[in-house]
């Protein structure tokens, strides 16, 4: 096993987060919830004030649930919390087997079908304001 | 759980969970991906890391068991908040497009693909016009230019890269909000037309 790098430009070797990454999930490598994406929309369901049974959840897990207060996208808790998406996907699948995070795939956009119009639409307004 | 949803509805005062969709931005190395990124995002460009688990067939490989190599991906990502609904993302594809085909992550939810062509090198291109049209993936051509330097014409590029009469072909300096948005219209205009995705006869 050997560990290529590439990008387009240098990746920032931030001192803190000089963790070997699948540490935080004990080892795992693959998420139990196959489904999440780079764009899966996450959200907590309570409060993190008022989330019992989260104890033995590593620290990251509970900045997780700090992010997902409003509505965010899986890769950007990713970017948030200096993880990569393999591992974020991990703890965050850990959270919605507790119940404690909701999972909104994204729009099933099938390749070779015309998207929804009203969708391309929304998009063009959107786009528009800008 | 102790709780209804209405309750979690009222606690969660984003309302409703918005509806995602993304764009791809891809192009060659410093062609200015990340520039698109950042001109119509409304949050600095985030980045990300992915790992992709790549067998490698190597010259040395006598036994016929490919070698497991890990590649770590760096993606830019930028934001472009809709409506309380809908919520559009743009990333910026790492180059090196032969690893794309064991990612499926990165066209789920994929409306539609900016390919940015730089007209100095645009070999470098042709990788992500061949993965798009492969994948049946719309897809326009943005032509970066800076400072409103151009030294080739519309046509050259469409002829130069090979493109269906059809695919979108825009010309701009992508580091203006305005150009790069532009290219995001023509692209969401050309999938309202409803083009068929190309398919290159070989």
């Amino acid at each position: 096993m050997s560990i290529n790098h590439w990008a387009d430009e240098p990746l920032d070797d931030d001192e803190d987060s000089f963790v070997r990454p699948y540490t935080i999930t004990h080892g795992r490598t693959v998420s139990a919830h196959e489904e999440l994406t780079l764009i899966t929309i996450i959200v907590a369901l309570t409060p993190p004030e008022e989330q019992f049974g989260t104890r033995g959840l590593e620290p990251e897990h509970r900045l997780i649930l700090e992010r997902c207060r409003r509505p965010v996208a899986l890769a950007e808790i990713a970017a948030g919390l200096n993880l990569p998406v393999a591992v974020t996907k991990i703890l965050i699948s850990d959270l919605i087997t507790l119940g404690t995070v909701a999972a909104r795939p994204p729009l099933a956009v099938a390749v070779g079908q015309k998207p929804d119009i009203r969708l391309l639409q929304a998009v063009r307004d959107g786009l528009r304001r800008l | 759980m102790g709780y209804d949803d209405s309750d979690r509805r009222d606690w969660s005062a984003g309302g409703p969970t918005p509806a995602a969709v993304k764009f791809l931005i891809a192009g060659g190395f410093g062609v200015g991906k990340t520039t698109m990124v950042g001109a119509v995002s409304e949050v600095e460009p985030l980045r990300t890391e992915e790992y992709l688990t790549v067998v490698s067939v190597g010259v040395d490989d006598v036994d016929g068991v490919g070698e497991k190599d890990t590649t770590t991906v760096a993606m830019d990502f930028g934001r472009i908040t809709v409506s309380p609904e809908l919520v559009v993302y743009l990333f910026g594809t790492p180059g090196q497009e032969r690893f794309w085909f064991m990612w499926d992550d990165l066209v789920l939810g994929a409306l539609g693909a900016v390919v940015i062509a730089d007209t100095r090198r645009l070999q470098t291109s042709f990788g992500s016009i061949d993965f798009f049209e492969n994948r049946g993936i719309p897809f326009v051509v943005g032509v970066n230019c800076f400072d409103g330097f151009q030294d080739r014409t519309i046509p050259e590029v469409r002829e130069a890269l090979d493109l269906d009469p059809h695919v979108p072909v825009l010309m701009g300096d992508f580091r203006q909000r305005s150009v790069s948005r532009d290219v995001l219209l023509a692209l969401v205009e050309y999938l309202m037309d409803g083009h068929e995705p190309a398919s290159r006869p070989s």
